[in-house]
């Protein structure tokens, strides 16, 4: 009888201690659960900050034409689209368009060309991508200049990187007078050496006419995408300028 | 989730202690899964803040991208249902509807077509200069942000416009939104001539918009805009929350056991979030100092500096310690500044990193400056290179160094005879040292050294070099 009670005092304990294992075990594994989302969340934070450095440190190299280190901010297969100049295949061509289109490497004397990086929007996708707009504020010894990005970046090995740089152009005007008159209405590949891998992926006329760049994200509000202008506000539909009227009038 | 542990660890706890031998330690193990859960509570709490001030990033971001391109609606859908937003001396408009409206006769779009702008307006409204508080409950925000602005209609007129927001957000079933947008015009200046050429307003200066489309409300506080220095009020005053982060790291050695390894793990998270939150503090705080610095308050600006803190401006030379900071910043002008001095000194293109510690921070900003004084305007440009120091969970200033590119006469430009030459040290308000290195701004130009190697190849920043050893460059 007593070694009946002890067989089912143990059995008992054991029942018990294996619940209690049971219960620990589950205990911990929701902690590393909890753990592990808020890891993500943190990781998340860190790469738009990893990002918004990489965009920011480009306007810088710009700046006094540190065109390799500019160069290094791509993968080896990124692209480049500046203005209407066409687009740029792989790192070696995007060095090729900053060294022989821009200038040699480092600062000129007597020459500015302050590429001001502002206002970053960055989403960062769940598939190791990311995509950013921001202005280009340009204080350059030509004038002014106010332009958009909307740029694409990867993670490669833990590193982000360029994959996409578009910079549709808004403004360039002189110095004097502003943007009162006489501003650039584009760059087009006729008029840049060195030529593009592959034309310019959008055809439009910047300010004083109307082109939006669409936006890579939603109203962060609603959810609810961009729509597009309305040609009775005034606006083009995105760059859907005739390539051929723009041709002609700017050739 | 967090009842049912609270819940379970008793149990066990009781269990071990009166049954089972093999359970001995289950006493302090329970323990420290009690303080884990604790502990990982308050990193979730920390990590929503920090997403709370990129969030309010983004909307504010978002927001100058709708007005530059006339997406008045989806501007105003940033808002909440009650939103409401003050303009100027104008008035309170209250709803999206209104807002809407408000933004539309301001931008020169139409509120009975959908989104765009006529040919030839120009309506550019750079959000800049962040200066987040996220509320400790994690629901409610508030703002500064500096907006600069390019305004105009091509061959007829154009402008230049600066203003002060601060705004207020609130996160409703889940969404961060505006609440309240508070737009403190400080001018809009002709082109031609810039802000020197403002003469001071007399009276009534309610906007030609305001006046055809009157608000809902009275302000509560009217104001003079430039030539007057007036000072839109900080949400910030009393509260040092956004330049806070946890104190400097320390090291803990875990123990090799199931508990000991997620303990580990929650270190490693934790260090990551500390230096994210101080990334955001130190961007914070230099937004902080740049706005002090706008309005001539250089004694609150000399107060976020350490003891020995130094700050060292193009040739000046470098003053030590917040006293002789604030001396050093009349060169800029008498505390408060004086009428029609404008002194915007933009804090922008942050790039920042925190040590692996979390005790330091280094950060490299752009400051590309707009200036008038006595009727006369100026541009200029230059880079920050910083630093900072954690003082047990305050950030504080340790070093600021602006380096001069260029100084421009305003009617003439940065090119020829505009170009203004870097100012050596003064003889009247004399530095503590001279100036930590010897250079001309424009025309010269050099490269202003990083305080970073390059972010993907982690080399240190040799282009010079590189050229030279560049075979290309050779044969050329």
């Amino acid at each position: 009888m007593k070694s009946i009670l002890i067989a089912i005092g143990c059995s008992a304990a054991l029942t018990l201690s294996a619940t209690a294992s049971a219960q620990s075990d589950n205990a911990l594994f929701q902690l590393e659960q909890r753990l592990n989302a808020v890891g993500e969340r943190i990781e998340h934070q860190q790469d738009i900050s990893e990002v918004e450095i990489l965009q920011r440190s480009y306007g810088y190299y710009v700046d006094k034409a540190l065109w390799y280190s500019l160069t290094d901010l791509w993968t080896d297969r990124g692209t480049l689209e500046i203005g209407g100049r066409g687009v740029f295949l792989g790192k070696e061509r995007v060095y090729e368009y900053m060294r022989v289109g821009l200038g040699t490497v480092g600062p000129k004397p007597g020459l500015l060309y302050d590429h001001q990086q502002f206002q970053q929007i960055t989403t960062v996708n769940p598939d190791g991508t990311a995509e950013g707009r921001s202005i280009a504020f340009v204080m350059s010894s030509g004038g002014w200049g106010h332009n958009y990005y909307e740029n694409d970046y990867v993670k490669e090995d833990g590193i982000w990187k360029f994959t996409k740089l578009h910079g549709p152009f808004n403004m360039y005007s002189g110095y004097d007078i502003g943007w009162l008159d006489n501003t650039t209405l584009n760059t087009f590949p006729e008029k840049f050496d060195p030529p593009p891998d592959l034309p310019p992926t959008t055809i439009y006329l910047t300010y004083p006419n109307y082109y939006v760049e669409p936006f890579h994200y939603p109203n962060p509000v609603t959810g609810m995408p961009m729509p597009a202008p309305d040609p009775a506000a005034g606006g083009e539909a995105f760059g859907n300028y005739s390539p051929a009227d723009w041709y002609w009038q700017n050739r | 989730m967090k009842i049912q542990l609270q819940h379970f660890v008793p149990t066990t706890l009781a269990l071990g202690l009166i049954l089972l031998s093999p359970l001995a330690h289950s006493q302090s193990d329970n323990a420290r899964l009690s303080a884990l859960e604790t502990r990982i509570s308050a990193i979730e709490q920390d990590t929503a803040q920090v997403e709370a001030l990129t969030r309010i990033q983004r909307i504010q971001r978002a927001f100058g991208y709708y007005l530059d391109k006339g997406y008045f609606g989806e501007a105003a859908d940033l808002f909440t249902d009650n939103g409401l937003v003050q303009y100027g001396v104008d008035g309170i408009y209250t709803g999206k509807q209104r807002i809407r409206e408000l933004f539309t006769r301001h931008g020169g779009g139409s509120v009975n077509a959908g989104p765009g702008l006529p040919y030839g307006r120009f309506n550019m409204h750079m959000q800049l200069q962040p200066m987040v508080t996220v509320a400790a409950d994690g629901n409610t925000a508030k703002a500064r942000w500096r907006e600069w602005a390019m305004l105009g209609q091509y061959e007829e007129a154009i402008e230049w416009g600066d203003a002060i927001l601060e705004n207020e957000y609130v996160k409703e079933n889940g969404v961060w939104k505006v609440s309240q947008m508070r737009y403190y015009t400080n001018f809009v200046a002709p082109y031609e001539g810039g802000p020197a050429s403002l003469a001071p307003v007399s009276g009534d200066w309610t906007t030609e918009v305001g006046k055809a489309f009157p608000a809902d409300a009275p302000v509560n506080e009217t104001y003079q805009p430039f030539p007057a220095v007036y000072i839109p009020p900080y949400h910030y005053e009393s509260d040092l929350s956004a330049i806070r982060s946890d104190p400097p790291l320390q090291q803990f050695i875990r123990s090799n056991d199931a508990i000991g390894r997620l303990e580990a793990l929650a270190d490693e998270h934790a260090a990551k979030l500390a230096r994210a939150r101080s990334l955001r503090a130190v961007e914070n705080l230099q937004s902080m100092y740049g706005y002090y610095l706008d309005k001539g308050q250089w004694e609150q600006a000399a107060s976020l500096f350490t003891a020995d803190g130094t700050w060292e401006f193009g040739q000046w030379g470098i003053y030590r310690g917040p006293e002789s900071i604030a001396r050093g910043m009349t060169l800029m002008g008498p505390q408060g500044l004086e009428q029609g001095q404008l002194n915007n000194y933009p804090m922008l293109q942050a790039v920042i990193h925190v040590s692996d510690d979390n005790s330091h921070a280094w950060g490299r900003f752009r400051s590309d400056v707009m200036l008038a004084r006595n009727g006369q305007g100026r541009w200029g440009g230059g880079v920050y290179e910083n630093e900072y120091v954690n003082d047990n969970g305050i950030w504080k200033i340790s070093k600021q160094h602006y380096w001069v590119t260029f100084w421009g006469d305003y009617d003439k430009g940065w090119t020829g005879e505009g170009i203004i030459p870097v100012e050596g040290m003064s003889s009247v308000v004399p530095p503590d040292e001279p100036p930590s290195v010897v250079y001309e701004s424009l025309p010269n130009t050099f490269i202003i050294p990083f305080h970073y190697d390059h972010p993907v190849t982690g080399e240190p920043h040799n282009d010079l070099l590189r050229r030279d050893q560049d075979p290309r460059e050779q044969q050329q």
